[in-house]
């Protein structure tokens, strides 16, 4: 399939004023060389083909951010090629902008104080949407979500949820090639989360839009995408779908335990009483979890040093979950990536 | 279908496609205010007062002398009146270049960036200020009225004069914002760059004449506050004794107000939109 989006040893670097304290630390920086280079995106390579869903995860401040903003147009980057859709985006911005659609984070990009719908026109002038394809996107809109209580509202009094779902159907209005979202779950219920999750979805299935997300949420990468692209340090670690990575932990079990004894103090207990094994212990407030790679460590074995000292109420075995895998990478203790 | 949409990318997006989008824009802005009505009145009231008082510090001091420095009493309230009208654009159009600082500081202004039109029209109209309307009209008023008492003709060619000497004059308003405004693309701290421009106004509303060789070469060459009324209203105050610098204004302003836009935009294609 020809691929929507193309980067090529893609880099970006940032150069940073060495600040230096005080009134006369500032006074000397006015004039200050003295930057430091930030490789913020280090020598990324992707190709996206029409239509799929690929989610970037990544910690904050691994280059997701940046790699988005070059693929929108907004940064030009150091090195390496960027094509989407056959065009050099930061050379030809305003026409790259026609054929994508962005939601960045909690920053709408709706009129403030209007009426979605009105938004909605202004769209429809701004990207000179034919009055046809229009009128079929709004019915496609309301025949996925109830829209009309939607419309008549100023974006300025809509909740959070509301907005970052008027926002996304503002990124699709246009009918463009990729959309881009970044983080488009954060701070909603999980009613709200699995509405947008849905939206994303339908649209993408029904347009073959691609759709580029961010994500710190694993609900958003296991309801949404087929494939992902784990990003480190500004260099990637990993793409491929997210069965590839799961068979890649295969090994890993998670066991969960409830103890006869404060949840919180046992944890820190069985940290120290089981730094010999190779696991991770981690816990919420009613369940400890112990991250076992049975290839190392049987599981069996760690719940009997368990038993020794403690009296287990309740147990559970489960596989490792997405979650856990994106945490192993980010830990980077598996020897895993680069 | 795909063609349709291509075609649409391509049509040439010129003055009259932004106007149409500008309007529209303006209108649903002002419909919106009006729905804060307590806002839209406090402010209202709020505009009259400050001009009322502006007003009546202008007659405090200049009422009691005849003239100063060979301007009499109502050629200066003409300046007056007409640099209350030549700020009126900035006001109302380009009040938003006020929050740039804030967007770029915090990262918000990444959000402009996805619009497939000009991104600095995208921007300031966003904001239309209605108050700088109340302002034009206060202006005319006090524009008109010194007019009659300077017995000035009510001719075509003089009206059309005063229009010119006006856009002329807002230009250079328009370009001292703009430009103080964009200096917060690469300055951290640039408010009181913008705070200075607004002050400046203040200081075009007096015959450039009466200041000290030092500021009158300041306010022409440096910052050309004497271009935002002295220079354009001399053409129909002194028509007999028109220097060069007034012919040549309207040519400076366009200048002024291009270098003003350019400079803007330079300053939003090197920012970064670091801060998310």
């Amino acid at each position: 399939m020809e691929s929507i989006i193309k980067l090529s040893n893609v880099s970006k670097e940032f150069k940073i004023l060495n600040r230096h304290e005080g009134l006369a630390g500032s006074i000397r920086d006015l004039f200050s060389r003295d930057y430091k280079i930030v490789r913020a995106v280090d020598n990324i390579s992707l190709d996206v083909a029409q239509g799929e869903i690929v989610g970037f995860l990544g910690p904050n401040g691994a280059g997701k951010s940046t790699t988005i903003k070059m693929m929108t147009g907004v940064l030009e980057p150091s090195n390496g090629e960027l094509i989407i859709n056959n065009r050099i985006p930061y050379k030809d911005r305003t026409k790259n902008s026609q054929e994508i659609g962005v939601v960045f984070g909690q920053r709408s990009q709706l009129w403030w104080a209007l009426p979605l719908v009105e938004s909605f026109k202004l769209l429809k002038d701004i990207y000179q949407i034919s009055d046809k394809d229009y009128n079929d996107m709004l019915e496609l809109y309301g025949s996925m979500i109830d829209l009309e209580p939607l419309l008549h509202k100023p974006v300025r009094q809509m909740s959070l949820g509301q907005r970052t779902l008027s926002d996304i159907l503002a990124a699709f209005l246009h009918n463009p090639k990729v959309v881009f979202l970044d983080e488009p779950t954060i701070g909603l219920d999980v009613a709200m989360k699995s509405k947008i999750r849905e939206m994303i979805l339908g649209l993408n299935q029904k347009k073959n839009t691609t759709v580029i997300l961010t994500t710190h949420d694993m609900g958003d990468v296991d309801a949404l995408c087929h494939r992902i692209v784990i990003i480190d340090k500004g260099r990637m670690l990993y793409d491929n779908d997210i069965e590839h990575l799961k068979k890649f932990f295969g090994a890993y079990r998670t066991l969960k335990i409830r103890l006869r004894e404060d949840t919180e103090e046992a944890a820190v207990k069985l940290t120290k009483e089981l730094s010999d094994l190779d696991i991770a212990i981690s816990n919420d407030d009613t369940w400890i979890s112990i991250l076992v790679n049975e290839e190392k460590t049987r599981v069996i074995k760690v719940l009997e040093r368990i038993q020794e000292t403690h009296s287990v109420r309740d147990m559970q075995l489960e596989e490792i979950s997405t979650e856990d895998v994106i945490k192993k990478i980010y830990e980077g203790g598996t020897g895993f990536g680069k | 279908m795909e063609t349709i949409n291509s075609n649409a990318a391509y049509r040439r997006k010129g003055p009259a496609f932004y106007l149409k989008i500008y309007l529209k824009i303006v209108a649903q802005d002002i419909k919106s205010k009006m729905s804060y009505r307590t806002d839209f009145f406090i402010s209202t009231i709020g505009m009259i007062t400050t001009n009322i008082a502006g007003f009546i510090a202008f007659l405090i001091m200049f009422g009691k002398f005849p003239s100063i420095n060979g301007w009499e009493y109502y050629e200066i309230l003409f300046l007056y009146g007409f640099s209350l009208i030549s700020i009126t654009p900035t006001q109302c159009l380009l009040d938003n270049n006020w929050s740039l600082r804030r967007y770029v500081y915090d990262g918000d202004f990444v959000k402009y960036c996805f619009r497939p039109i000009n991104l600095w029209f995208y921007y300031v109209s966003e904001v239309f200020d209605v108050k700088g309307l109340g302002q034009l009209a206060f202006g005319t008023g006090t524009l008109v009225y010194a007019w009659i008492k300077l017995a000035l003709p009510v001719s075509l060619i003089l009206i059309l004069k005063t229009v010119v000497a006006l856009v002329t004059a807002s230009l250079f308003m328009m370009a001292l914002q703009n430009a103080a405004a964009a200096s917060c693309f690469w300055i951290q701290n640039s408010f009181w760059l913008l705070d200075i421009s607004l002050k400046m106004k203040d200081y075009a509303k007096y015959p450039v004449t009466i200041f000290n060789d030092v500021f009158k070469f300041i306010f022409t060459f440096i910052i050309p506050v004497a271009f935002m009324a002295y220079y354009p209203s001399l053409a129909i105050l002194r028509p007999d004794n028109v220097p060069v610098l007034t012919y040549l204004s309207p040519f400076l302003g366009i200048l002024a107000f291009y270098g003003s836009y350019k400079l803007w935009m330079k300053g939003a294609g090197k920012y970064d939109g670091s801060g998310s």
